[in-house]
């Protein structure tokens, strides 16, 4: 039971919409957990029912095999969608004030106040207020307040969401430094490819219901072969279209990525886009999370 | 001073419970990690952040500047207009013996005063007075005359000055004609008069008059501002959405209780800031402010005034979990400021009376409109130790009960985002 988060049948309802539909899934620590679903899926409000910010219709969310109550929570990192800090507050000095919340001495928040800053990127803004800071570095003093106190779960959502490629890159180290260190990561996004580079594992949810768990490695070899095909001069992969049991699932560039049933062998689709051309690529990729994704929710 | 013991007593009483409570709460199994004690508890921790950052900011810093500013007004002004009141110029037509002009210079003494004495003619002597060179004329001894009627309500230092001029020299002229021995004239030249006793309370004047103004608009003034920082400092949290991050540490009680706490501490210090800067400034300049009733009229201010807080800010907080924007904060806080704006002026009325009606004192038993009766009331000396504690304990317990309605509207509401919340959807809906 060491280093799980549970959510066991969590449901609720707001009024005639079901946010959450007997939801099920875990979080093993040492793993960063993607969590995606499309927009209204329940993600936002799975994650504030792990923080007791919702009041479940039934469900159990446990840590170590316990209920989820205050004092566990004090042990968790959360980072909301919705960003809060205090607009006209010091950057330090309201660090140092949450990580006193979650129990720290007022000697180790400012501590880890410091190096945190130091660690994202913006110790010198340390006596700045919040909101004069740009909305990348108010993202990283967020998930400074999320991270502080040492967390043993840290559950972000969206943190990537309005990041440079550069903060995308600082925050995504952060979150596999954490996990590699014990924690366990939960984080919710849309921007998949990030997700698929940062994370073990993912769920999917949909209408608050569970569509797909497992680990990214063995999801993307499951399901139908993929194969990319690029042949000279047909930008459009026309030479694709009417195949039988060939799907086209995107054409990038003129490389078309073929969906194969499983009777379609590779030699025959190897024919036909030499008849209709020079081959200049033609390789089996792995599925990507975004089809993952796409295939989950059809 | 009884109750002011009693009002120590009941706040200890309260803080001990909280601090008691959060001792339990975080003595809990799972927090041997954190460390923390009873002096670092979420509610004081919330409330030091509360006290930082509004001791921080310009509003207090400038606005306590204010009061005190209007305060040493208040204060100093009228002791500047006795100080500086000018020596009276007394015209003698004819001669005045020596004994009567001792009677003159005394009675000079006894309005605040001097008096210059100049012999003049009748001819010129009117002339002065109406041109002001002289402020009264005596003619023979036997007549006063001055250049305006004085009216009985007259209370400037001329008038005081004529009518103790005329009503000794009057005395004298009696006694004289009375033939009476030295011994005999002396024992009724210092006869005092006797002590007059009333069974209805009468005006408040002077001293007890300026304390009860000082306390009444400190009162409104402190109620409003630190009600309304309330409200906005709950909306603050709510629109930033920190209080998402804040509620996922800590309860919704915890940080409702923290935030009032830390406001009204910040109210009651700067309370007694103007409180003690008052009494220091008036001994300095000899102001007449701690006669009569006035000093207990200053402890029931300070007691009045956290009542009053501790009964508003709950209110002021649940409508501040209501709003969504800074432009619903007028729409929300003039209704709840009605009975502020109510009791201030009905408590203005009474002290401007000196005579306090049967609602006024009805009203110093309602917990909204008490904080401004019921000082009022001391100051009159028109209310007993046990109606005054009574006042007392039914405010605290209508406090109680509304702490915990606002408690629950404000878990209810408090993470609802969009359109402004309504009563009516908290009442029917569960909590968050």
């Amino acid at each position: 039971m060491a280093g799980l988060l549970e959510l066991d049948g969590l449901s609720r309802r707001y009024g005639t919409i079901t946010a959450l539909d007997n939801l099920s899934f875990s979080v093993p620590a040492g793993q960063v957990v993607g969590f995606l679903g499309p927009n209204g899926a329940g993600k936002t409000t799975t994650m504030r029912a792990v923080f007791g910010l919702t009041d479940l219709d039934a469900g159990t969310v446990r840590w170590l095999g316990v209920p989820v109550g205050q004092a566990e929570r004090r042990r968790f990192g959360y980072m909301p969608e919705e960003r809060g800090l205090y607009p006209g507050m010091l950057v330090g000095e309201q660090l140092e004030y949450l990580g006193r919340l979650h129990g720290m001495s007022a000697i180790d928040a400012r501590s880890a106040t410091t190096s945190w800053l130091g660690r994202l990127g913006i110790e010198e803004r340390v006596r700045s207020k919040v909101d004069a800071l740009s909305h990348g570095n108010q993202q990283r003093v967020q998930l400074a307040a999320a991270l502080l106190h040492g967390p043993e779960v840290l559950i972000l959502d969206e943190p990537l969401a309005g990041l440079d490629p550069s903060g995308i890159d600082a925050i995504g180290a952060v979150l596999v430094e954490q996990a590699r260190a014990g924690c366990c990561v939960l984080f919710s996004s849309h921007q998949l490819d990030q997700v698929e580079d940062l994370c073990e594992s993912v769920t999917i949810i949909d209408h608050g219901r569970l569509v797909v768990t497992g680990k990214v490695d063995d999801l993307a070899h499951s399901g139908p072969r993929r194969l990319v095909v690029r042949v000279e001069g047909d930008r459009d992969a026309l030479w694709a279209r009417g195949l039988t049991g060939v799907s086209i699932s995107e054409v990038d560039a003129g490389a078309a990525r073929l969906v194969l049933d499983d009777s379609v062998e590779s030699e025959a689709v190897l024919r036909a886009a030499m008849t209709a051309g020079r081959v200049t690529e033609f390789v089996f990729r792995r599925r990507r999370l975004s089809e993952v994704f796409r295939e989950a929710l059809a | 001073m009884k109750q002011a013991v009693i009002g120590v007593v009941v706040v200890a009483v309260l803080i001990l419970r909280l601090r008691s409570r959060a001792k339990r709460r975080t003595a809990g199994p799972k927090r041997n990690w954190s460390g923390l004690g009873p002096f670092t508890s979420d509610v004081s921790l919330v409330a030091a952040r509360e006290m930082r950052e509004r001791f921080r900011g310009r509003i207090f810093r400038v606005g306590t500047l204010l009061v005190l500013a209007g305060v040493a007004a208040a204060i100093v002004i009228p002791t500047l207009d006795k100080g500086t009141s000018q020596p009276q110029t007394v015209g003698l037509v004819g001669s005045l013996p020596a004994r009567l002009r001792a009677i003159v210079v005394s009675s000079a003494d006894s309005a605040g005063t001097t008096v210059h004495i100049v012999s003049v003619n009748e001819e010129t002597a009117y002339s002065d007075l109406r041109s002001g060179q002289l402020d009264l004329v005596i003619v023979a001894g036997r007549e006063i005359v001055v250049n305006k009627p004085i009216a009985s309500t007259d209370t400037s230092t001329t008038a005081e000055l004529v009518q103790a001029v005329a009503r000794q020299l009057g005395v004298a002229e009696a006694v004289a004609a009375a033939h009476l021995t030295p011994a005999q004239s002396a024992a009724l030249a210092s006869a005092g008069a006797l002590p007059v006793r009333s069974l209805q309370p009468g005006k408040a004047k002077g001293a007890t008059h300026t304390t009860s103004l000082i306390g009444l608009i400190l009162i409104f003034v402190m109620l409003s501002q630190y009600n309304t920082w309330t409200l906005i400092g709950v909306l603050e949290e709510k629109s930033s959405r920190v209080i998402e991050v804040l509620l996922a540490t800590v309860r919704p009680i915890q940080l409702l209780t923290g935030k009032v706490l830390g406001i009204g501490l910040v109210a009651f210090t700067q309370a007694s800031i103007i409180v003690v800067f008052a009494l220091v400034l008036a001994k300095g300049v000899g102001s007449d402010l701690l006669h009569g009733t006035a000093p207990l009229e200053i402890v029931s201010t300070l007691a009045w005034l956290l009542l009053g807080y501790g009964f508003y800010c709950w209110v002021y907080a649940a409508a501040g979990s209501l709003a969504q924007r800074q432009d619903q904060v007028q729409s929300l806080a003039f209704p709840l400021s009605l009975p502020i704006i109510f009791g201030y002026i009905m408590a203005l009325t009474a002290v401007g009376s000196g005579s306090p009606s049967t609602l006024f004192k009805v009203l110093a038993y309602l917990p909204p409109t008490a904080p401004f009766a019921m000082p009022v009331l001391v100051g009159l000396d028109a209310v007993t130790w046990w109606e005054f504690l009574g006042s007392v304990l039914i405010s605290l317990v209508c406090t109680v009960g509304v702490a915990r309605l606002a408690t629950s509207i404000y878990r209810r509401a408090i993470l609802r985002t969009g359109a402004r919340v309504k009563l009516r959807d908290v009442a029917t809906s569960g909590a968050r």
